[in-house]
């Protein structure tokens, strides 16, 4: 049998607190595939062929110094909406998600970590915001990402179709209350309320998904369900795990992880607060901050490794397949422009092996929409792009 | 009497500003010639850089546009970008100005465009409300952890536009509900009364293991003491001299950096192949010389610290707990079979007078792997000799699921590595490792006892058919749903499911599980939902009312005694309401308002932030912090029930602490693990927020003072004047980086730049009149930088400065006394918080009105707390949608 195109993968990986500028970012004036990492991406100089540093990309929008990522995938204008005091709007993985996510078991998987203030996240549940601009609900522990994708299905399957019957009944019930609730309210309860339908509707799609895959079990990976109460630097590198896994298993095309910081720091042996760090004004602040930068490296060059060593049927590797995107809107200390951006593998057609200084204030967006662009995905603008970045492209 | 009146009076003049217009917010024209001066040449009729023209620009901020490019111009200021550096620059003081005026209009003016208009948005149970809910139901605790987070953009819980809903939340709603409803028909079953017990003798456990250690290590010694002699003696052969210097140069190589100096000595022996006639380790019962110099080194660490154990007294009728490994915890199991529900357990302690006073204190919880994962229940003060000993008692829940084993050790810092640095420091410093501090004679278990929550509805079926099924339906539908009325076609549905899973071969009980779960994720129970399609306000219904109030003061559903005024329609009676009030801040389940409130409100968040560096505060472990925390929260609870002055809370001569934070504040005979209030001895720097732990240690990093931190705090909490929020992109400053200064040394170059010192100038000095507390909020007079390991510096505390534009001070003293003097600033600062945790929606321009009507009959009264909460809840905002 003939084996067809392989689909194309997008990953976003974001950490709060942004980096330690000096010793991350390439020097600006070398450009091009000729350029020399700096130390805080040492690590990775196995895959410097195989990735791209961008600078200059800008939120344009971003004014909250210790948010790195409510804005980071959309883009938005936190106070676009008069009468609010917050706003948000869809995230690129969700755009790809709604093109890319229809014919896996999930659409989409957030991995996200606790404690999204305290880790220079700011606002949010995870990357993801809806096409509503509505936070999105991600895996915070490895435990519960492995469970989500790969347990087993202990139940027979008829009485999976029954339970599947029965969780359709129960939806009509709520449903049946939610429309008596909704008749009294007024516009603004009503949109909030649609939550709670859009969440049933969700709901729906989901178990019209589990039916079509009602007879396919769930895939087999090779790794072992995770012990509870990993943190930190372990914790990150089964998440990569995890990521590996469910691409390798066509479980999900689109995952966003939101990193965490403050326990990456502790299993360090850090003892400096996170925030403290990224001002790194002592000695022992910069080279707490240095560390992080290099383990977030260590980390990434691993998860890199496995999805080259990864191959897909074709022979080709998954990293062949995959865009990853590694970043966040902070770069460091309290600057928010100049985003630490690092877009590395085959999926969405990307220049790699270089260093690309873009125009200052180039709009994030239009890394983001090069990406949607890439991946086949002919979307007209995302956020407050202006346009592709035509420098990005191979 | 004089209540009614204000009341009535406030009703009165709080009709609903309809017409209101939002304030205009104008930068002040004076800045024109700021732009005059440096920016038209560029920005101007003639040319427009950037599009931007600032010759014309309009100084009211209405528009979100309007905002946006201020922002832009603003940020641009900020960064250093403009003016450009081959242009002319303005001086310091006209940028500071410029800077510190622009931020603050901005930041008004990003306030009036968000405004909802008084607008009070749908909203759902938060996750404390929704734990709190369910046990008023069902008489259970439940786990709410599995719940994606509440909102978090720096709003209350409460806010419902900032709470929101989800496909995975309705999922675990649905799962929740159905462990709730397991649990509570597995406790209602497991009603008959029956007593299980079981107790553990500490000596059993405790001196069986310290016996064997302390011989076992002792035996190895002398194994490794005979092995090393016959090696040494080997090495006095002729044929070995030549080359034992050699062998000991060579083993110092061995050390290398990764052996610690207590093993370096030991080193040499693993060449002992090398030495003629030497015997090996295996001979003297060691697998190898690895593993010999591994049981020598056990020996030094330990030996004195076990041998030192073999003599302490009472061992004949129970144990001491260690600090250190080996019998660190004693512990006592709830059996596989028993029933879940309450249980007791109690404990016979006794504390060692050679220990000092904060060590003399136990900790109740479960324990992990390691001494990081022990999750602690309570905190509990050991004031019994082994003359007397003490008996401590406690309640705990047993569930279901989850684990069965309590422990109890000793309190202290949460890490393994703080126990084994605290054990070397002290060995270095005394030769001893830490005296043991608690002796426990046994530890037991009791129970179940009789349920101290009961279910507000009973869940108990008067037939085992349909009709009996649809009867229990529909009267837990209409208690979940607090008044609401649950639709024909609803129970129908709910019966249905019923119908389902009894066809399937459920028993009665379990078919019902179901839909009662289903009630439990269903919009009516979820959501406070204040239908209101018609235009304006209306008053909200007496169920509506109920559930406003008991979610104001409780965080949880209203009670019977609410649910029959709400039902008889007397609730809004202004006497009624205000009679309620009363009584529901006399009842303990007020607290939920104190924390939730406090917490939120004051930002203690920042608590968790980050971990206290246990060397340099010791006492502040997470026992110690759990106490400051609850302080913040007791101090409002007691000022409510007594009514007493708000301004108790910026200076006060009592606290509301218990043992722990007594003997962490230096109070002397405080005994107890109760809050209590305790008078403050003359001279205290306690009593008020400034002077408490929890707050100081907010302002902090976990090892060193934030000035800065507690500078914005004040002013955002205390004093009414919120600084803008950081600003991105300003330059930072590194001048002083790697230098040994002091706080004020280096915080003093924020007045050197424009950008930071506009809101420095500020926030600086407040800071400083907090320096005399350290990071975990013990009171100093001296200050100690340290630059590196080798490298330290210590100066004098200087806590004297002046407020912006404002009065000096000398000392910490005099500071609290100004803040003292702001006592209408804090008012509002509290009535503003109050009234946005209590409509749930931001506080917008329309409620200006409705806080001077606070703060105005609040302060008829000497800001008495209760006022407050009177005034607010008889305003027409609170009781209408």
């Amino acid at each position: 049998m003939p084996i067809g195109p392989r689909p194309k993968r997008a990953v976003f990986l974001g950490f709060g607190w942004g980096v330690t500028e000096k010793t991350w970012l390439p020097d600006a004036m070398v450009t091009g595939a000729d350029y020399t990492l700096p130390p805080g991406l040492a690590p990775l100089a196995r895959h410097q062929r195989d990735f791209t540093v961008v600078q200059n990309l800008t939120n344009k929008f971003a004014n909250e110094a210790h948010w790195g990522s409510t804005f980071w995938l959309t883009g938005a204008n936190r106070y676009a909406e008069p009468g609010q005091s917050f706003h948000n709007s869809v995230s690129v993985d969700q755009v790809i998600a709604g093109r890319l996510g229809t014919e896996t078991r999930f659409a989409s998987i957030q991995l996200s970590s606790p404690d999204g203030v305290a880790n220079g996240h700011g606002p949010g549940l995870s990357m993801a915001w809806d096409p509503r601009g509505k936070p999105m609900a991600g895996l915070e522990t490895p435990v519960l990402a492995y469970h989500r994708m790969f347990s087993d299905e202990t139940m027979p399957l008829e009485r999976r179709q029954a339970m599947l019957a029965q969780q359709r009944s129960v939806l009509d019930a709520v449903l049946t209350d939610a429309r008596q609730v909704q008749r009294g309210l007024n516009k603004t309860d009503c949109d909030k309320l649609d939550e709670y339908f859009q969440g049933v509707r969700d709901i729906e799609t989901r178990l019209a998904k589990d039916e079509q895959w009602l007879g396919v079990p769930k895939p087999k990976t090779s790794l072992a369900e995770p012990k509870p109460g990993l943190a930190g630097r372990d914790e990150i590198e089964l998440m990569y795990d995890l990521i590996v896994a469910a691409l390798a298993t066509d479980t999900t095309r689109v995952i966003t992880y939101r990193q965490p910081v403050v326990s990456l720091l502790a299993s360090l042996g850090v003892k400096i607060a996170a925030h403290d760090m990224t001002h790194y004004t002592s000695d022992e602040r910069l080279a707490a901050s240095q560390r992080r930068d290099l383990a977030q490296s260590e980390l990434l060059a691993g998860l890199l490794d496995k999805l080259k060593a990864t191959k897909e049927p074709d022979g080709s590797s998954l990293l062949d397949h995959t865009v990853l995107a590694f970043g966040s809107n902070i770069r460091t200390v309290h600057y928010l422009d100049n985003c630490p951006t690092l877009l590395a593998g085959g999926g969405a057609n990307l220049k790699l092996g270089h260093h690309v200084v873009l125009r200052h204030d180039t709009p994030l967006c239009n890394a983001w929409l090069t990406i949607l662009h890439g991946l086949g995905i002919q979307a007209d603008r995302h956020g407050d792009s202006t346009g592709i970045v035509a420098g990005l492209r191979a | 009497m004089k209540r009614l009146c204000l009341a009535a009076m406030i009703l009165l003049s709080c009709r609903p500003a309809q017409a209101a217009d939002a304030p205009s917010v104008r930068l002040d024209e004076a800045q024109r010639a700021f732009f005059a001066d440096f920016c038209i040449e560029c920005h101007g009729r003639e040319t427009q850089e950037g599009k931007l023209r600032l010759d014309n620009i309009a100084f009211e901020i209405q528009t979100v546009e309007q905002a946006d490019r201020w922002q832009k111009i603003l940020n641009a200021l900020n960064s250093g970008e403009m003016p450009p550096d081959d242009s002319a620059q303005p001086d310091r003081t006209r940028k500071t100005e410029l800077l510190d005026t622009l931020s603050q209009t901005l930041a008004r003016a990003r306030k009036v465009i968000g405004d909802q208009g008084g607008l009070i948005t749908l909203r759902r149970l938060n996750q404390r409300e929704y734990k709190n809910t369910i046990r008023a139901l069902l008489g259970v605790e439940i786990d709410v952890r599995d719940l994606p987070a509440d909102g978090g953009i720096g709003t209350f819980d409460t806010v419902g536009a900032s709470l929101f809903m989800s496909s995975d939340q309705i999922e675990q709603y649905l799962a929740i509900a159905r462990r709730a409803l397991d649990e509570h028909f597995h406790r209602t079953r497991a009603r008959e009364p029956r007593s299980l017990s079981a107790r553990e003798e500490a000596e059993v456990i405790g001196n069986k293991r310290m016996n064997s250690l302390y011989e076992r290590t002792k035996q190895m010694h002398d194994n490794y003491v005979r092995w090393t002699t016959a090696v040494d003696e080997a090495a006095q052969r002729p044929e070995n001299v030549a080359k034992i210097d050699q062998l000991k140069l060579d083993a110092q190589k061995l050390s290398g950096a990764s052996a610690s100096p207590r093993a370096a000595p030991l080193l040499y022996y693993h060449l002992w192949h090398q030495i003629a006639g030497a015997p090996s380790p295996e001979e003297f019962g060691f697998h190898d010389s690895q593993a010999a110099l591994f049981e020598e080194l056990q020996y030094r660490l330990h030996y004195t610290y076990y041998a030192d154990y073999q003599q302490l007294p009472g061992r004949d009728r129970g144990a001491w707990l260690l600090f250190y490994q080996a019998y660190r915890e004693t512990y006592v199991s709830a059996g596989e079979s028993w029933p879940a529900g309450r249980y007791k357990l109690r404990l016979r302690v006794a504390a060692n007078d050679a220990a000092p006073p904060f060590r003399r204190f136990i900790e109740v919880g479960q324990r992990g792997d390691d001494p990081s994962d022990f999750t602690v229940f309570s905190a509990h003060q050991v004031t019994g000799t082994l003359e007397q000993p003490q008996m401590i008692e406690l309640s705990v829940d047993v569930g279901t699921r989850g684990k069965r084993e309590f422990a109890v050790r000793e309190k202290r810092p949460n890490s393994r590595k703080a126990e084994i640095n605290i054990f070397a420091d002290e060995v270095d410093r005394t030769g001893h490792g830490p005296v043991p501090a608690v002796w426990i004679d046994w530890f037991e278990i009791e129970g179940p006892q009789p349920e101290p929550y009961a279910a507000s509805v009973s869940l108990i079926a008067s037939t085992h058919d349909r009709r009996g099924a649809r009867e229990v339906i529909e009267r837990f539908a209409r208690r979940a749903f607090r008044g609401a009325t649950p639709s024909a076609e609803y129970l129908d549905r709910l019966v249905g499911l019923f119908e389902t899973r009894r066809a399937l071969g459920e028993s009665f009980e379990d078919a019902l599980k179901e839909p009662l779960s289903v009630v439990l994720a269903s919009p009516s129970f979820l959501y406070l939902a204040e239908p209101s399609t018609a235009a304006g306000q209306r008053r909200l219904s007496s169920f509506e009312l109920a559930s406003r109030l008991s979610y104001l003061l409780w965080s949880g559903p209203p009670d019977n005694e609410l649910l029959a005024l709400a039902a008889s329609d007397a609730l809004h009676s202004p006497g009624v309401l205000a009679a309620q009030v009363d009584r529901m801040i006399a009842d303990d389940r007020s607290r939920e308002f104190a924390s939730g409130f406090m917490h939120q409100w004051l930002g203690m968040d920042r608590l968790e932030f980050f971990q206290f560096d246990y060397r340099m505060h010791r006492q502040f472990d997470d026992s110690t912090k759990a106490a400051a925390r609850e302080e913040v929260y007791r101090t409002v609870s007691y000022l409510l029930r007594e009514n007493q002055s708000l301004t108790r809370l910026l200076k006060s001569d009592f606290v509301v602490v218990n043992a722990v934070l007594a003997d962490y504040y230096g109070l002397d005979g405080v005994r107890g693990d109760e809050f209590r209030k305790v008078a403050l001895p003359p001279g205290s720097p306690r009593g008020g927020l400034l002077g408490m732990a929890a707050i100081l240690a907010m302002g902090s990093n976990g090892q060193y003072t934030s000035p800065v931190e507690r500078g914005e705090w004040v002013l955002r909490k205390l004093l009414n004047d919120p600084p803008p929020p950081a600003p991105p992109n300003v330059p930072q400053l590194s001048r002083l980086d790697g230098k040994m200064l002091s706080v004020r040394e280096r915080l003093k170059a924020h007045q050197e730049e424009p950008q930071c010192a506009s809101c420095h100038r500020k926030i600086d000095p407040i800071g400083f009149g907090l320096e005399n507390f350290d990071a975990s909020g013990k009171w100093r007079t001296e200050d100690i930088y340290q630059l590196n390991p080798k490298t330290s510096k210590t100066w004098p505390v200087d806590a004297a400065a002046s407020f912006y534009h404002g009065p000096s001070f000398a000392n910490y003293f005099e500071f609290r006394d100004i803040i003292e003097s702001n006592a209408d600033a804090f008012a509002h600062c509290f009535t503003e918080a109050l009234i946005e945790y209590a409509l749930g929606r931001p506080y917008g321009f329309l409620d200006d009105e409705l806080a001077a009507n606070i703060i105005h009959r609040a302060r008829a009264n000497g800001f008495a707390m209760r006022e407050f909460i009177h005034a607010l809840v008889s305003s027409e905002a609170f009781c209408s949608k």
